[in-house]
């Protein structure tokens, strides 16, 4: 239960509002449904972004700007209006429901970083940059955010950029049991494909133990090489994520299933080609 | 504190805490037909339309939404002067127990507004956020695929 004495904030510009969370207990309002599942007492002010015009979707200069605010919705509808970013839509129309897609933001999405997150690996798998604010501004890529321990520190999301890539193949597979539940692991693959040979691949899977891998062996295998049902058997056995067993699914079991969505994917993606 | 929300096209002021859902306080202020089911965001029952957009009510702390326009299901459709959409559930059987109702029907009338030609599949997609335990799904989606015919056959317009 969110502590009723809560102060909120409204901000009109990120300089404000970056000030505001370097209070104690002040954290960031987007959506505001990860503050309501969490509600922890200690949170004491709510800085709202709606007001700091974040909510956008630009695509210029050969690359698409996602402002933080914007909800997953607004994803999906841009890129059943423009054909982009279609990595990143097909996983999050999978991810929660209709009227949570309307109010999950993408900002608070990335901050927060659930276990069963369906935004990283695709995201991940597009070399996605963000763009954040904390004393001074910087761009840096998802990965840095995540291994540098950024995402742990105070800032403001402003947005996550992301190179157009049109030529880029690529799909994304969640395993959870009914479409609703959390997914256990979400893994996303981006080929680049020249006259069949994979020129470049990115895959990634989030859920795993420490929450995120990037699957470097599997990638390495796949370069130089036509994707044919022996090499999609081939990646797989270099495709290892290691997982923590919980009270539903041992370890193992996740490991093997990741292995089969991984190898299912690959065949999808072959079937593009 | 009191604050000025809108809600079914007026005005309205309510005392309400910062730490408050727009669930509570919309039932704290007669607007019953807003149903507290799970109070999750897994359910639907709770769903309003924030500007023509179905969301759970339940997932959303009021003081974020002052200057949004809020939608219940009774700013679409009266006991005496329901929507078309309404008539049709009743028509259609889609209306068991009635808890679901509410959500489904704001649900259904944001897609059919936005898509008045939804295939099935687009509609199962829209209902997503919405559960019926008394498992009437078959009978929802009937009648949103008859008022969508319903609006073909007579070149009508949602409103």
């Amino acid at each position: 239960m969110l502590h009723q004495n809560l102060e909120w904030f409204f901000p009109h510009k990120v300089e404000e509002a970056v000030k505001l969370i370097e209070q104690q207990g002040v954290i960031l309002h987007g959506g505001g449904t990860r503050i309501l599942k969490t509600s922890p007492k200690s949170i004491r002010g709510l800085v709202d972004v709606g007001k700091l015009n974040l909510n956008y979707i630009h695509h210029a200069d050969k690359q698409i700007s996602i402002g933080a605010a914007s909800t997953y919705d607004d994803v999906i509808r841009y890129s059943a209006k423009t054909k982009k970013l279609s990595l990143l839509a097909q996983a999050l129309s999978e991810a929660a429901s209709t009227p949570l897609r309307n109010r999950i933001t993408i900002g608070g999405s990335l901050k927060d970083f659930p276990i069963w997150s369906s935004l990283y690996a695709p995201l991940l798998a597009l070399n996605a940059q963000i763009e954040i604010a904390d004393k001074h501004d910087k761009v840096i890529s998802l990965e840095e955010y995540l291994e540098t321990g950024v995402i742990k520190t105070k800032h403001l999301i402003k947005r996550i950029i992301v190179e157009d890539e049109p030529h880029l193949i690529g799909g994304v597979k969640r395993f959870a049991l009914i479409r609703f539940e959390y997914p256990l692991f979400t893994v996303a693959v981006a080929l680049r494909v020249k006259k069949k040979i994979i020129s470049e691949a990115r895959i990634y899977i989030t859920g795993v133990k420490g929450r995120h891998k990037h699957c470097k062996r599997a990638e390495h295998f796949l370069l130089e090489k036509e994707l044919t049902d022996d090499i999609i058997q081939q990646a797989t056995k270099h495709f290892t994520p290691k997982f923590v067993s919980d009270y539903k699914y041992s370890a193992e079991y996740k490991e093997q299933t990741a292995k089969v969505f991984f190898t299912d994917l690959l065949q999808e993606l072959k079937g593009k080609l | 504190m009191k604050l000025e929300f809108k809600i079914n096209n007026t005005s309205k002021a309510f005392e309400l805490l910062p730490n408050e859902t727009l669930l509570n306080v919309l039932r704290n202020n007669d607007f019953t037909e807003v149903k507290c089911g799970c109070n999750e965001g897994e359910c639907g029952s709770c769903t309003v339309l924030l500007d023509g957009k179905p969301v759970n009510s339940c997932q959303v702390l009021a003081m974020s939404v002052q200057e949004k326009e809020i939608t219940t299901v009774k700013g679409i459709g009266t006991l005496y002067t329901p929507h078309l959409l309404q008539k049709t559930f009743v028509e259609a059987g889609a209306d068991q127990c009635g808890f679901c109702s509410p959500g489904m029907v704001l649900a259904s009338y944001s897609l059919l507004k936005e898509n008045p030609k939804p295939t099935r599949e687009e509609i199962l997609t829209a209902l997503d956020g919405n559960l019926c335990r008394c498992t009437g799904y078959v009978k929802i989606v009937d009648a949103v695929e008859m008022t969508a015919q319903k609006l073909q056959t007579n070149n009508l317009e949602m409103e």
